[in-house]
């Protein structure tokens, strides 16, 4: 029922967000009978274009037009490149999907350990050097820590290619520029969360039962501690397979974020909608099994109705 | 941080050159590409009636022609001619197929450059005629689209993503990169997009590229002529950047003022300090080499006094505040800053907006700017200076985007008195003229047989070779 209810709820969302990002292209400046017929078409050319593209009807008409088209799977055209843009989606989010995975795989593997440790060595050196690199890592913007990598791991060292998708190895500069950058928020997420729930009653009851010591951080302690991190988690995940414009530019990786400013960019306005459906699409999914994954880890949660 | 980049050099699987550029091209089919990169790929993958020569002159490529009266010229298809790379021969069916199919498209930018044609009549499989509408003497110079074979034509054939040409490079594949094979002898080529420079500086270093051409700030370009394993091969551009100015301005619509902001432009520094060799100052859309150039425009030197004393005698009040709107292009934003600050002392007080190329471009078509960046790539016929500064040219029946308005400059353009023309162009300065910017490309040293030529174009793919070294 709660599934259902919340998958009503992202109906709602998708179609607000189709909505705003209908009328807001129509507002911005640029037209696409420019793009497509450039400055030297005459002004019957570009009436006749527009009439055929069906951009003379009212925007509701336009927008009903637009929504019955999706509604059996036909995106459309690319302006620029006369491509179907499912055929560009279909190319496109898998990377992004793939660069996602891996970074947040990094981001949880070195993160959530590190945070522990920080807060089993709360006040210690190793919590402080841990906070340092922490903060260290997420201040490093991914235009800065990407051709960093670079160098070090493919210029001087010679083990990783500089950028591309050519070959298997590729991905692992840009996940690693995105998981380092995840790990750092995790990190700290995880020590503060954790620190909270060690100094519970629940806990000291743990150790007094004669638990052993990882059984309480891991059984007791952690699955307590885990609702902001899935919340960060979440969060993350949903900005992530958004696409990371940045680092995909930066490391020539053909995902869904950099498609969709090189729409912007051009005026190519049917892919660039179809680009913030696949987004919105994503954030909303993310939300919810961000949702569920709440309610697993602590039953008592409840979900309003 | 590259200056202790280069520490190992890997060399690439020569099989293959690879060329890595800023921007992809975004359509193979020649009927609707106006990209740059696309422009140049289509050159190489088609063959067109007509080029130019280093004048910029209209040359035979696959037909010589013969103007039988102002309104009919006569082509005739050169022996011997390649093939189509679907091994059919290339005959004037396919040039008749090729310009019928562009005049029936509704959504191509070329389309209306054709429209003056009438009737295309093929006498024989080697002959054809063009019946215009109306005279036109540069009709021929116009013919530079990529003939396409008839029989694919008839079939709908996707142009745009499986191009078939008979060019001197034909089309493999086209996944993360585009893959190119020379005909003559097998060579494999591939043009990757990589936009952020500093990372295609490093792929070269690495051993990823074997070339690159033009596009980078000229730090990395002076750093990459210290690396021992990179090469640099340089050559005058023709490529005009200018400032385009709103003449319905009151304050640029006067003429001092318009001279004041050429004299407030010291080209020279700019020249010297952040830009690339063999750049030339410009004084004229069309570079001095063009055949209709009158080389002797001297340009205008940098005198921020005289233009303080031109500014007060066309009655400004000093500072005059200006608008100047760019892309948000590193280096055009570099420019904007230091003219910014060369103004200064000429009592201009430039304000700079930069703004994402869409908005930016869609203001200018508007004349929604006072001041404007931006270059001409690739003009080589002197009908620029009727669409893009003739009285009824205003946009979307031309190019111009100032709205300049002049009797003199349309009867002389009429009369195609081109020095006449420039001189014009130099005095009334609806444009202010920068430079042309040097074209360059940077390769592995077993890369030979390259070289950037003055368009930017990227002809020399043709003929490239590599040799391990």
């Amino acid at each position: 029922m709660f599934i259902i209810k919340k998958i009503s709820n992202l109906a709602t969302v998708i179609f607000g967000v189709l909505l705003l990002t209908f009328l807001l292209i129509h507002l911005v400046p640029g037209d696409p009978v420019d793009v497509m017929l450039g400055e030297s078409a005459s002004t019957a050319d570009r009436v006749q274009l527009r009439e055929d593209l069906g951009l003379n009807q009212p925007l509701i008409q336009q927008f009903g037009s637009y929504l019955r088209k999706l509604s059996v799977g036909d995106f459309g055209y690319s302006i620029q490149t006369k491509t179907p843009i499912i055929e560009l989606i279909k190319m496109r989010y898998p990377a992004t999907l793939k660069l996602a995975f891996l970074s947040l795989i990094i981001g949880l593997s070195i993160g959530i350990p590190l945070g522990i440790y920080a807060a089993l060595k709360a006040g210690k050196w190793q919590d402080l050097v841990v906070t340092l690199v922490s903060v260290r890592l997420s201040a490093m913007p991914a235009f800065w820590l990407g051709p960093m990598l670079m160098l070090i791991f493919a210029v001087w060292l010679g083990w990783l290619p500089v950028s591309g998708m050519e070959s298997k190895a590729s991905i692992v500069l840009p996940a690693l520029t995105l998981g380092f950058g995840l790990s750092a928020i995790l990190t700290r997420m995880t020590r503060t969360s954790l620190l909270e729930v060690l100094n519970d009653d629940y806990i000291r009851t743990a150790r007094a039962k004669g638990i052993s010591e990882p059984n309480v951080i891991i059984r007791h302690a952690l699955r307590a501690a885990l609702l902001p991190i899935i919340t960060i988690v979440g969060l993350q995940m949903g900005g992530l397979l958004a696409g990371t414009v940045i680092t995909e530019t930066i490391f020539s990786w053909d995902g869904i974020g950099r498609l969709l400013v090189e729409s912007i960019e051009k005026r190519d306005y049917p892919v660039t909608q179809a680009c913030v459906l696949v987004v919105a699409l994503s954030y909303v999914l993310v939300n919810l099994f961000t949702d569920v994954l709440y309610r697993l880890a602590d039953p008592r949660v409840k979900f309003a109705s | 941080m590259l200056g202790t980049a280069c520490t190992q050099h890997h060399q690439s699987d020569h099989h293959e050159i690879v060329f890595a550029v800023a921007q992809a091209p975004l359509n193979l089919d020649p009927r609707y590409a106006t990209d740059a990169a696309s422009e140049r790929i289509n050159r190489l993958i088609y063959q067109s009636l007509v080029d130019f020569d280093v004048h910029s002159k209209p040359i035979a490529s696959l037909a010589t022609w013969l103007e039988v009266n102002p309104k009919q010229y006569r082509f005739t298809l050169n022996k011997p001619r390649a093939l189509f790379h679907n091994q059919t021969a290339l005959n004037a069916n396919d040039v008749k197929a090729t310009y019928d199919s562009l005049a029936a498209l509704k959504d191509s930018p070329h389309t209306a450059e054709f429209a003056n044609i009438q009737q295309i009549d093929v006498l024989n499989s080697d002959t054809l005629v063009f019946r215009l509408k109306w005279p036109d003497k540069h009709f021929p110079a116009k013919l530079i689209i990529g003939i396409l074979p008839a029989d694919l034509l008839a079939k709908h054939q996707d142009f745009t993503h499986q191009p078939v040409g008979n060019g001197a490079l034909k089309f493999v594949s086209w996944q993360n990169k585009l893959m190119l094979q020379r005909v003559k002898d097998g060579q494999k080529i591939s043009v990757l997009e990589v936009k952020d420079p500093t990372v295609r500086v490093l792929k070269l270093l690495h051993g990823e590229v074997d070339l690159l051409q033009g596009e980078l700030p000229p730090e990395l370009v002076k750093y990459l002529q210290t690396q021992s394993e990179i090469k640099l091969k340089s050559s005058v551009g023709a490529n005009f950047s200018y400032l385009g100015l709103n003449m319905q301005d009151q304050f640029l619509k006067k003429l001092k003022v318009r001279q004041a902001i050429a004299h407030a432009i010291d080209r020279n520094a700019i020249i010297t300090k952040v830009m690339v060799a063999n750049t030339r100052i410009a004084s004229a859309i069309l570079p001095p080499e063009h055949y209709t150039n009158d080389a002797s425009l001297p340009p205008y030197d940098y005198n921020p006094a005289l233009a303080k004393q031109l500014l007060k005698e066309a009655g400004v009040s000093l500072p005059l505040k200006l608008v100047y709107k760019t892309s948000t292009d590193a280096q055009r934003l570099r420019f904007a800053t230091i003219m910014q600050a060369q103004m200064q002392p000429a009592g201009i007080d430039l304000e700079i907006r930069s703004l994402d190329w869409g908005t930016f471009f869609s203001d200018i078509k508007q004349g929604n700017f006072q001041l404007y960046g931006l270059t001409w790539v690739g003009i080589k016929t002197p009908d620029i200076y009727l669409k893009a500064l003739g009285s009824n040219s205003n946009p979307p029946n031309g190019f111009n985007r100032g709205r300049y308005t002049d009797s003199a400059l349309d009867s002389l353009i009429a009369n195609e008195n081109w020095p006449a023309v420039t001189m014009r162009i130099h005095q009334q300065l609806p444009y202010i003229p920068l430079w042309y910017e040097g074209q360059f490309a940077v390769m592995v040293k077993g890369i030979n047989n390259y070289l950037p030529k003055f368009d930017g174009n990227w002809d020399d793919l043709a003929t490239i070779r590599t040799y391990a070294h």
